[in-house]
């Protein structure tokens, strides 16, 4: 029984990102209250302390490059001579942010976040790398995507639109996701990871993380939230001109202390994993 | 893994001579004309195997091929670029290179550099205990050499001349690093923030700064000072005398690579070894007392020669007897032989040495050392500086190019996956990997050490039925062997 366990500690800390996302997505970007405020800004000042409550985070960060790049190897991408375009959703203190501006490959990054304290801290973050700095490389905004203005042309769209560890704190998904897709370019990924409603993680996120090792306040887990693979496959077939041809992928990780994150197939199906879905060109 | 000394406090408090003055105003940044110092990908101090081999390998890997790179090095580095000594003369510093170390300088086009003429490879080795001789164990790898002799220029000059072929990089040379401090504080609110960079003022005077600085800066290695990360160990009370020796001609003798033999014989001071270089010549090392290897150091050549000889066919008894004479070894030896009836047979004895080479006899003082972590925010430890070895497995050398080979691998798949080089949580890879395998290493040689230095009854008896049990088995032998041959783990 060691996988439960395992999990219950990868998604209290990823929950740590979602928590600010989660009503600012639901209801609008000024809601939010003062206990979520003060709640996140603890989190906030320990955001990129390699040992602090996002280092579950900062381990996982390597696996999502991997994922995409899985899927690119699916589908051979034709944009990339320009490099590739990034939008990330829910982008926290920038982890997945600065990691995708640094490669070489990336024309720009645009991370956008509707708490003003997480943009605050990425911002702050990213002065530390002087690559960062160069003109038009990263860009965070403080808004939901519901306040991004949707783009009209291919060019204005992205090569990948990622949703880390964000739908499972959305009270609406279909809304939500619906709202994303527009962003993506012809032949792009929708990118996103959460974590699946089974036993094992109600057992892991609400029992254990919760209640029993109370990692994380009660109630900031909503179970029924949590989706599933085959609701998010069911979603994006009643979608048109997605995922044609073999363009989508789904993959489970799971964390093994002294291990680290580790890709698993089939582990989807009980725990956190990955999900991309490509736009059909 | 071990709990990390937390960073800022320590650094500050260390060591006086490597401050801190992050918290201090920085009014020379302030009032000066704001000219930043160059920002380095990486910066490597220490320009010895471990650091130049570092670079080699982050210039021959295709993601980090492109990174900014500074080296740092005390000694000015044109000898070691021009170094030639005619073919009948041998550096004193010489190692054995392990086929994976070996494996690793080819894989970044080193190997092909080396001047072949100089390397020695042995197929054999021949262990056995000072005080009971009759239990002798022997290795033996017919198919591919146990290791490879090296001298540590030779290697160095390939190291700098593969280097001259890649992308250039900045070189101070016959320069020293003069202090290391955090970077300068930010100049306003939303500016550049390179705060933890650690930022090196060099002895000329010039100031740069780190993404990611490597300590390749043996054992008294200033970048650990600076990044406050405890060393632990000991002295060993026992110095290492190196020589390059010349065996006796032999008649009708075809130079055969692979019936080469390394030998090395334990004695209660320390373990004697003679390694093979090409032809008729060999390295010495010898680890003994202080004061011994004082006395070693003043003998005339014949009596050094004498003394050695004796060191490989003596009882302890007669041998520390002849180690007291200030004169007269040869005699002493050539009488105490014939009376214990020593049998010269080259499968278990070396050959007799004819002389020894002028001005090759030196010592170095023999250390153990650990630090606690390889890796602190912005700062890794390779080689002599991370951790430094007995040399009686000569390992030491091959332990660093370890650290390299996985430190590179580090810094790729960290360039890869888009982090920054110098982030602590990246850079932990490289300090799991390596730090519990060198750590094993380091029991290993030390416990070997301690074993080897009682001269009590029973511990002999036990000892040498331990080395006559390992060479009656087999899997054990090949564990073994695997280790010396750096194979293992
Ligand atoms: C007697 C003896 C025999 C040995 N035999 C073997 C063997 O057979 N096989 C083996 O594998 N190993 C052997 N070793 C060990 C081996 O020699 C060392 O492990 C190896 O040299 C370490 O390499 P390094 O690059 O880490 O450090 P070093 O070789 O010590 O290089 C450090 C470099 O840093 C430079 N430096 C230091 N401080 C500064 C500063 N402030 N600024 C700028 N530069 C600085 C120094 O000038 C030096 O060039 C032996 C060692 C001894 C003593």
């Amino acid at each position: 029984m060691v996988a439960p366990r395992l999990s219950a500690l990868g998604n209290c800390s990823r929950l740590a990102r979602g928590f600010h996302a989660l009503r600012s997505y639901a209801t609008s970007s000024s809601s939010v209250n003062p206990t979520e405020v003060s709640h996140f800004n603890a989190l906030a000042s320990t955001w990129w302390d390699p040992h602090g409550s996002s280092r579950l985070l900062h381990l996982m960060n390597p696996l999502r490059h991997d994922f995409i790049s899985s899927c690119h190897a699916l589908k051979p991408h034709s944009t990339s001579q320009e490099g590739l375009r990034y939008l990330d959703i829910g982008c926290g203190g920038g982890i997945f942010a600065e990691s995708a501006a640094r490669l070489p490959n990336t024309a720009t990054v645009t991370a956008i976040d509707p708490s003003m304290g997480v943009i605050e801290v990425a911002k702050q973050h990213a002065r530390k790398d002087p690559i960062l700095q160069e003109p038009g490389r990263l860009e965070y905004l403080n808004k939901a995507i519901e306040d991004l203005e949707v783009p009209q042309l291919p060019k204005e769209q992205y090569d990948v639109v990622s949703l880390f560890e964000v739908v499972e704190h959305i009270s609406t998904p279909a809304v939500f996701l619906t709202s994303c897709l527009p962003f993506v370019k012809p032949g792009g990924w929708l990118i996103l990871s959460t974590i699946a409603r089974t036993w094992t993680s109600w057992l892991t996120t609400k029992v254990v993380a919760e209640d029993v090792m109370g990692l994380v306040p009660r109630g900031t887990h909503d179970w029924s939230k949590y989706i599933n693979e085959h609701q998010l496959r069911a979603f994006f077939e009643a979608q048109d001109g997605w995922g044609a041809n073999g363009g989508m992928k789904v993959l489970g990780c799971v964390y093994v202390p002294g291990i680290g994150w580790r890709m698993v197939a089939g582990g989807e199906r009980w725990g956190n994993y990955f999900f991309g879905i490509r736009r059909d060109p | 893994m071990r709990a990390r000394v937390p960073y800022s406090a320590s650094r500050a408090k260390f060591h006086p001579l490597w401050t801190c003055h992050a918290r201090q105003p920085h009014t020379r940044y302030a009032t000066a004309a704001p000219l930043r110092p160059e920002i380095y990908d990486v910066v490597c101090v220490g320009g010895g195997p471990a650091g130049l081999t570092l670079l080699t390998a982050i210039r021959s890997t295709p993601a980090t091929s492109k990174l900014k790179l500074a080296l740092i090095e005390s000694q000015d580095l044109t000898p070691a670029r021009t170094w030639k000594l005619p073919s009948d003369q041998y550096a004193n510093r010489a190692s054995s290179i392990t086929p994976k170390s070996e494996a690793f300088l080819s894989q970044i086009g080193v190997w092909p550099l080396i001047d072949p003429t100089r390397l020695q490879p042995y197929h054999h080795m021949r262990v056995w205990d000072g005080l009971d001789s009759s239990s002798q164990i022997s290795f033996s790898s017919p198919s591919s050499p146990i290791a490879t002799m090296a001298e540590n220029s030779n290697l160095q000059q390939a190291l700098l001349q593969r280097l001259e072929e890649l992308a250039p990089f900045s070189t101070f040379d016959s320069t020293k690093v003069a202090s290391i401090e955090d970077g300068p504080s930010p100049s306003s609110e939303d500016s550049l923030d390179l705060s933890s960079y650690p930022s090196l003022t060099l002895s000329s005077g010039e100031k740069i700064l780190a993404r990611l600085l490597v300590g390749a800066d043996g054992l008294n290695s200033p970048v650990r000072t600076y990044a406050g990360i405890p060393t632990r160990g000991w002295d060993y009370e026992r110095h290492g005398v190196v020589a390059t020796v010349k065996y006796l001609e032999r008649n009708n003798h075809h130079g055969d690579n692979k019936s080469v033999i390394a030998y090395q014989r334990f004695l209660p001071s320390g373990p004697i070894a003679l390694l093979a270089m090409p032809g008729n010549y060999a390295t010495l090392v010898w680890t003994t007392t202080p004061s011994k290897a004082a006395k070693l150091k003043t003998l005339a050549q014949e009596d050094l020669v004498a003394l050695v000889n004796a060191a490989f066919r003596l009882d302890n008894v007669d041998l520390e007897y002849m180690s007291r004479l200030d004169g007269g070894h040869t005699e002493e030896l050539n009488w105490r032989s014939r009376v214990a009836g020593v049998e010269e047979d080259e499968a278990r004895i070396p050959r007799w040495v004819d002389s020894v080479q002028q001005g090759s006899v030196a010592s170095f003082p023999l250390r153990y050392r650990q630090t606690d972590t390889y890796v602190s925010s912005r700062i890794a430890l390779v080689g002599d500086a991370a951790h430094t070895v007995h040399p009686l497995a000569g390992q030491g050398l091959n332990m660093g190019l370890a650290d390299v080979q996985s430190l590179v691998n580090t810094i790729e798949y960290t360039v890869k996956h888009g982090g920054d080089i110098g982030d602590e949580m990246y850079l932990d890879r490289y300090n799991r990997e390596m730090w519990m395998q060198n750590n094993r290493m380091l029991g290993v040689t030390d416990k070997l050490h301690k074993l080897y230095g009682i001269g009590w009854g029973p511990v002999v008896g036990i000892r040498s039925l331990g080395l006559k049990m390992v060479d009656q088995l087999g899997p054990v032998k090949g564990w073994l062997m695997k280790q010396a041959g750096g194979i293992g783990t």
